[in-house]
């Protein structure tokens, strides 16, 4: 029991002292992770959206060349990126850079590296996602928008990518929280992340088991926090689970103001929108008498010459 | 008649090589209401696909008002437009609401003002009387419903033709009547439609002609009395003759 009572003091110790560095630590982490898999949520839009573009044989070779080329080029970004450990990609860039180019081009802020390499490891994931959301949408969706005249374009932006996005929400927030926890890889390149901050409290402290236990609750709480501010989410993408009728009030709405329809009254000028909605209103129950007169005489014929007949379709049809 | 709205000739369809369609003539005017009937398998439905370019035929052409539409050039979308096509399966846009089902068209591909679209759509919406169940998301409305929601985009788009292909085959029996009565109304109001269905007593009574396909060809063509009454080709009368016990 006093091992507890130790641990507990030895984290006030250390939170009285590196307090700060934990806390903006996690800030850095947070602020790392969110931007990285936002960006890399664009990237693996961007991928996702070329990598499905139809086409046929009928279509221009060079237009099918074109896109060949993207599919091939996107399928080695996914497989190398996806392929490698983060670390060694941030190695890589940070260091490889200046390395190649004599200095002329390196990054100047670790911020911007780190950002870079969370954007486009995530990007790499998201892209397959994305492939995979798009493809899972029904083929019908696709039908249907094209049936009323939309294009590809027009087909993907209203109609498929934002039911791609619904589906793909639990791969993004799975990629969030994976980068939360694996930006901790960061501080190769002295990113100063949450991690960092342990590293930094343990150089001075030697209490890595406190210091680890502080990581470790750290890195919980953000997470849990993540993943219910996700499912929010996503409730509030699916909207609202019932709905309103939408019924006018026609005897308010009528009441003492239907004069004379050809010559129009002071209520036209005021409310054009109500005389409207109004006209309307009279026009439905107009169809609606015309029609319960029509079903009625339908049903009538119905009974005199065929109603076996009108079951033997339905027999017929199961 | 006036000129033909489509012409259709010598239209083929094969998927590897299963002949689907063969050499398919047929011709729709204005206000024709036109009842595509058979067996399962003939062709209907792949006909009508064909029609909307859904399909691309193996060869024969498809003409809009004399332009065939299959020649390199001519874009699918802006003729798909002009015809218009209520699916078995409805394809409600999941994503959106009645009425958004009923604006997006006119907005991305018609260019309408929010207000026109807003009008138009509720025009319809109200025809076929799903005024009240704007707000809702398909999701949350019956098989009859969504069909009629269908049947009112595809009308908001202003077609001079409307396709249906099989659009009361997914809908429980409770529920035919009122998308079958919807319809008439749209032939009754002069709309040229061309109907895939199994309903003989809808195409007996709405359409202007009856159309029996049989193994990928139109067998026989007619009036609705006549194919009805009178059928002349011994596989009509097998395959109605199913239909009346």
């Amino acid at each position: 029991m006093n091992k507890f009572v130790q641990l507990l003091s030895d984290i006030a110790k250390l939170w009285a002292k590196y307090g700060g560095a934990y806390l903006g630590g996690i800030r850095n982490t947070l602020i790392l992770a969110l931007v990285g898999t936002l960006i890399g949520c664009v990237i693996g839009f961007i991928c996702g959206v070329l990598n499905t573009i139809p086409y046929s044989k009928s279509d221009h070779p060079l237009k099918r060349f074109v896109l060949k080329l993207i599919q091939v080029i996107i399928r080695v970004y996914v497989e190398v990126f996806r392929g490698t450990p983060m670390v060694l990609q941030a190695v890589f860039l940070y260091y490889g850079l200046p390395y190649f180019t004599d200095n002329a081009l390196k990054f100047t802020s670790v911020w911007a590296a780190a950002i870079v390499v969370v954007s486009i490891n995530t990007g790499a994931y998201m892209a397959e996602s994305v492939r995979g959301g798009i493809i899972s949408v029904d083929p019908g969706q696709t039908e249907g928008a094209m049936a009323i005249g939309m294009n590809h374009v027009q087909t993907m932006t209203s109609v498929i990518l934002p039911q791609a996005l619904r589906n793909i929400m639990p791969q993004i927030g799975n990629n969030f929280i994976i980068n939360v926890k694996d930006t901790s890889v960061m501080f190769i390149i002295g990113f100063t992340e949450f991690f960092a901050a342990h590293r930094a409290a343990v150089g001075a402290s030697y209490l890595y088991f406190p210091s680890a236990t502080i990581e470790m609750v750290g890195y919980l709480t953000m997470t849990l926090i993540a993943s219910f501010l996700l499912r929010w989410m996503e409730k509030k993408m699916d909207g609202a689970g019932s709905y309103e009728l939408v019924q006018t009030d026609q005897l308010t709405m009528t009441a003492g103001t239907y004069n004379f329809p050809g010559r129009g009254t002071p209520f036209d000028e005021q409310n054009p929108e109500a005389v409207k909605s109004m006209m309307r209103e009279n026009l439905r129950r107009q169809a609606e008498q015309d029609e319960a007169i029509r079903q009625g005489r339908k049903t009538d014929r119905r009974l005199e010459s065929g109603v076996s007949e009108l079951g033997a379709d339905r027999k017929e049809e199961r | 008649m006036s000129d033909p709205i489509l012409q259709i000739n010598h239209l083929s369809k094969s998927f590897g090589s299963n002949l689907v369609l063969r050499d398919i003539d047929f011709t729709v005017s204005t206000g024709d209401v036109i009842s595509i009937i058979g067996a399962s398998g003939s062709g209907k439905s792949t006909l009508l696909r064909c029609i909307n370019l859904l399909e691309t035929p193996t060869s024969g052409e498809i003409r809009y008002h004399g332009k065939n539409v299959l020649e390199r050039g001519t874009k699918p979308a802006s003729y798909r437009s002009h015809v218009g096509m209520v699916f078995q399966s409805f394809n409600l846009f999941n994503n959106m609401t009645v009425l958004d089902n009923c604006m997006v068209g006119q907005l991305r591909v018609l260019k309408r003002s929010r207000e026109e679209a807003r009008d138009r759509a509720m025009e319809y919406l109200e025809k076929v009387g799903m005024a009240p169940y704007v707000n809702a998301k398909p999701r949350q409305i019956s098989g009859g419903q969504k069909q009629r929601v269908a049947i009112a985009r595809a009308m908001a788009m202003d077609p001079e033709v409307l396709l249906f292909d099989e659009p009361t085959s997914a809908l429980d029996p409770e529920m035919v009547g009122e998308v079958l009565s919807v319809m008439q109304t749209l032939a009754e109001s002069g709309m040229t439609m061309l109907v895939v269905t199994h309903e003989m007593a809808f195409a007996r009574e709405v359409s202007s002609r009856v159309v029996y396909m049989n193994d990928g060809v139109i067998c026989e063509q007619g009036s609705p009395e006549d194919m009805f009454g009178h059928p002349q080709k011994q596989e009509t009368i097998d395959f109605l003759s199913r239909f009346r016990k």
